[in-house]
């Protein structure tokens, strides 16, 4: 298994290397001029225009640009913003807001999903099943930032101008630590909670009606371990690869519910560097992301041995 | 290895743990802004602010958000009065001058910067010189273009500056220095409060990286700690500020950076923030009702335009045609319906909160009048293949009104329109600049210090077709006569009567059509009081108690 972990590695390598280049590439395309962009809504003096555009190089050809920024890469530097600050503390500052975000987020996916998906898929039919698809299918066809800015108003501010309970902070703040993270890690994890819910009754339902979990039934085991143990073990390998794709995605994500919420993370980071054509940030950000993808996948293949432990990795 | 599946779970659940708390984000640290409304003296606040777009340097700051924490930081040479928007003096004992060319200064005793360090004529001085230097890179650069030497430290695009000093400053001692301009300008003394004309004390120059996150003024307010990047910057009252400019009151604010004004005005209403001077267009059907008189409406120093390219597109050059369009559009029904009243119609090129605005100056040209458009409109000769293009920046909420003006020039004077959206303002601005771009477009102008010469001058002049934002590339000899002699006038009074002979100028040429001014809103809680904002919509934080 070490040999399998340490190729998946290597071969991650290029991966990011072209990953890098594709976005630089598409960062330098877009029309616009970062300087300009830093100017906001008014001219700058040509003469001031010159002397940032030589400061950051921006007069070089673009391959001489991404060299430059690929050699600073491999000495550990990811550069500076038009702005002057490394890239490496807005990255820091950036990234723990979102990793917690998304964390808080699949595990509320996990629980939520994955419980709501077992009771429909061992009520088939009935009348709880029926409230599962429902609600799910709601939550499907309306737009995030629709049941963020709902949430929002009933549960951050109305809850504390009518009733006066300050539970969930209208917008991220420190001091309120983990119950800053609620709402909005709801919020994120809303759409994909459905999927979770409605792949776990079809699958557990497949599975289910399988000869081992009959042979477990005739066995004589009580229920809960026949459907924890044989039913839920089995029919969770679908779901695992859904929730490893998923974090990598909760991640890139986030732009839409940190906006909302005002939370300092790498969402709405991104979303401010492009609009500034802040490439070296951009970059950045999303190379981390391709990485968190990469982990992501590896760690879901790793947990199908353990799930099914016929699979074997040489 | 094998591990028991018990064993697996757990360090599973372990390793999420782990990842959880390793990223807890150091709450441990605890400040007093929860203690807002606590009804002590002095108090905390919260107020809305959105990030700024440089490090907070004076010189190198043209945004309202940046503007908004520097205000609260610096006190400049002048103020301006909260209702009038006149100018008067704050660090400045006086300001003279005999023929509006030679400006003697002379400072007030008892500024200090926030580090002890006394604030003298070389501080301005200083601070001067290296926002004139090109070198620098600093936005204000072109603010220092009137006095005499600039050209030798902006030479301009691709030379190197000669000398690092601007010959027309020279400090006669501690309190007092000299400011010569190339030419007469009546309005330097009101130009003197924007913040491109603050003072820099000597720390800036030794570590500008740190003063961009932490500046070190001389205002009623000191930072507090640094600026934490997309989440907050904090300030507290400067215990050593003059009593005679008004300590400030509260014992610290904090600006809370959003991203979004609906987020900033939620945390509003529930009381997790003080005051806003900004608000969503979603709120301003209920702003009124919810907030009563702790809603502020009032005018605001923009004023937003439909633009030609003179120029470069002959088709525009009629100014008769100019006029058929302004007269076509319905100012009235476009601030009701769809700014719901966040802009009122235009009637000047000036903003009507400035010394020298003349209601209803536009007269005529500003009233919709759909027959006469359309007979001026025939008159001129119309547009070739009877079709115009309006371009606008996507991004800031332009799409509706640039339509409903569309439709109103298709009905009236019966021609076909086409939009062209930009992803931005600056992407405009440059196709304009390169003369890739020749249709008409949406512009506008909002201040930078409360003179009626900064809304004709920046925007008509000669001098801002290549450095300012003449982008129409109108020129009128006329007009600049007018504007020299203005400049030269000996008073304020004076020179306001012979700059409003350019501003009409301007109305029978029309190079562009004003449309709307801005309003501007804000919001506060029961919390607070004493709360104003000035002619850019900016809060007077230092005046701000707790109710």
């Amino acid at each position: 298994m070490g040999r399998y972990v340490v190729r998946r590695i290597i071969q991650a390598i290029p991966v990011i290397l072209g990953a890098t280049f594709l976005i630089y590439a598409l960062v330098f395309l877009l029309p616009g001029d970062p300087i300009t962009a830093l100017a906001g809504e008014k001219r700058q003096d040509p003469a001031v225009v010159a002397v940032l555009r030589d400061r950051y190089n921006l007069d070089d050809p673009f391959f001489l640009q991404y060299w430059h920024y690929l050699v600073g890469l491999f000495q550990g530097d990811f550069g500076e913003d038009y702005r002057g600050n490394q890239v490496v503390d807005v990255m820091k500052t950036a990234f723990p807001y979102t990793i917690n975000l998304a964390l808080i987020a699949i595990v509320i996916e996990m629980v939520v999903g994955i419980t709501a998906g077992v009771i429909a898929a061992l009520r088939r039919g009935r009348f709880i099943d029926n409230v599962v698809l429902i609600s799910t299918l709601m939550v499907i066809s309306i737009p995030v930032f629709v049941i963020g800015f709902v949430l929002q108003l009933v549960l951050g501010v109305k809850l504390n101008t009518d009733l006066g309970i300050d539970f969930f902070p209208v917008s991220f703040n420190e001091e309120a630590g983990l119950r800053s993270y609620l709402l909005p890690a709801y919020v994120l994890a809303s759409t994909s909670l459905a999927y979770v819910a409605r792949l776990t009754r079809t699958s557990l339902i497949e599975v289910m009606r399988a000869d081992y979990v009959r042979t477990a039934v005739a066995k004589g085991l009580s229920p809960l371990r026949v459907v924890v143990r044989h039913g839920l073990r089995n029919a969770l390998i679908p779901i695992v690869t859904f929730l490893g794709m998923d974090l990598g995605g909760l991640m890139g994500g986030a732009v839409i519910t940190e906006g909302i919420f005002n939370i300092p993370g790498v969402g709405h980071q991104l979303f401010q560097s492009v609009y500034l054509r802040e490439r070296t940030i951009v970059v950045g950000i999303v190379s981390a992301l391709v990485m968190v993808y990469l982990f992501a996948n590896l760690v879901v293949d790793l947990l199908y041995a353990v799930l099914d432990p016929r699979i074997r990795y040489e | 290895m094998r591990l028991t599946k018990t064993m697996r779970w757990t360090a599973l659940a372990a390793c999420t743990a782990l990842a959880v708390s390793a990223c807890t984000t150091s709450s441990g640290k605890k400040s007093s802004d929860g203690d807002a409304g606590a009804g002590k003296k002095g108090g905390s606040i919260s107020v809305e602010l959105g990030e700024p777009q440089h490090g907070l340097v004076p010189q190198n700051t043209a945004e309202s958000e940046g503007s908004e924490v520097l205000n609260a930081l610096f006190a400049g040479l002048v103020d301006y009065d909260i209702k009038d928007n006149s100018p008067k003096l704050r660090v400045a004992e006086s300001i003279e001058t005999a023929d509006a060319t030679l400006w003697t200064i002379k400072l007030k005793d008892g500024y200090t910067f926030h580090n002890g360090e006394k604030v003298t004529a070389q501080s301005f001085v200083d601070a001067w010189n290296y926002g004139a230097n090109q070198a620098n890179a600093q936005e204000a650069m072109p603010f220092f273009d009137k006095i005499v030497g600039s050209e030798e430290l902006a030479p301009g695009k691709d030379k190197t500056p000669t000398a690092d000093k601007l010959k027309g400053l020279k400090v006669v001692d501690d309190k007092t220095f000299t400011v010569t301009l190339k030419a007469p300008f009546s309005q330097f003394k009101t130009m003197l409060g924007y913040n491109a004309f603050f003072p820099l004390p000597k720390a800036f120059f030794t570590d500008t990286k740190a003063f961009e996150e932490a500046p070190i003024g001389n205002g009623a307010f000191q930072i507090d700690g640094k600026w934490e990047h997309n989440k907050q910057i904090k300030v507290k009252r400067y215990e050593n500020f003059p009593a005679s400019d008004g300590k400030a009151k509260l014992d610290s604010v904090t600006f809370k950076i959003y991203d979004k004004l609906e987020t900033a005005y939620n945390d509003l209403r529930a009381n997790n923030i003080q005051i806003t001077d900004k608000l969503p267009i979603s709120a301003m059907a209920t702003v009124a009702q919810e907030f009563g008189d702790r809603y502020i409406y009032k005018p605001e120093s923009g004023v937003g335009y439909i633009g030609f390219p003179i120029a470069t597109n002959p088709a525009f050059q009629n100014p008769g045609l100019r006029k058929a369009i302004s007269m076509a559009i319905d100012r009235e029904a476009i601030t009701k319906t769809i700014f719901s009243g966040t802009r009122k119609p235009a009637d000047d090129f000036i903003s009507p909160i400035i010394p020298g605005y003349r209601q209803g100056a536009l007269g005529e040209v500003a009233t919709y009048n759909p027959a006469k458009a359309k007979e001026l409109f025939t008159q001129s000769g119309g547009l070739p293949g009877n079709t115009i293009e309006i371009g606008y920046n996507a991004d800031g909420g332009h799409k509706e009104w640039i339509e409903a003006v569309g439709n109103q020039l298709k009905k009236n004077l019966g021609i076909e329109v086409t939009f062209k959206p930009f992803e931005k303002f600056g992407a405009i601005l440059t196709a304009l600049g390169e003369k890739k771009y020749s249709g008409a477009f949406r512009m506008a102008w909002s201040m930078d210090y409360p003179s009626i010469e900064n809304y004709l001058r920046p925007i008509f002049s000669k001098v801002a077709i290549e450095n300012g934002s003449n982008y129409g590339g109108y020129v009128n000899e006329d007009f600049e006569a007018a504007l020299a002699k203005a400049d030269a006038a000996r008073e304020d009074a004076e020179g306001i009567k012979l700059y409003q002979a350019a501003d009409d100028i301007l109305i029978k040429d029309l190079p562009y059509i004003p449309v709307y001014t801005y309003m501007s809103s804000a919001a506060y809680t029961k919390g607070v009081k004493n709360v104003n904002v000035n002619a850019q919509g900016q809060m007077d934080l230092a005046n701000v108690e707790l109710a």
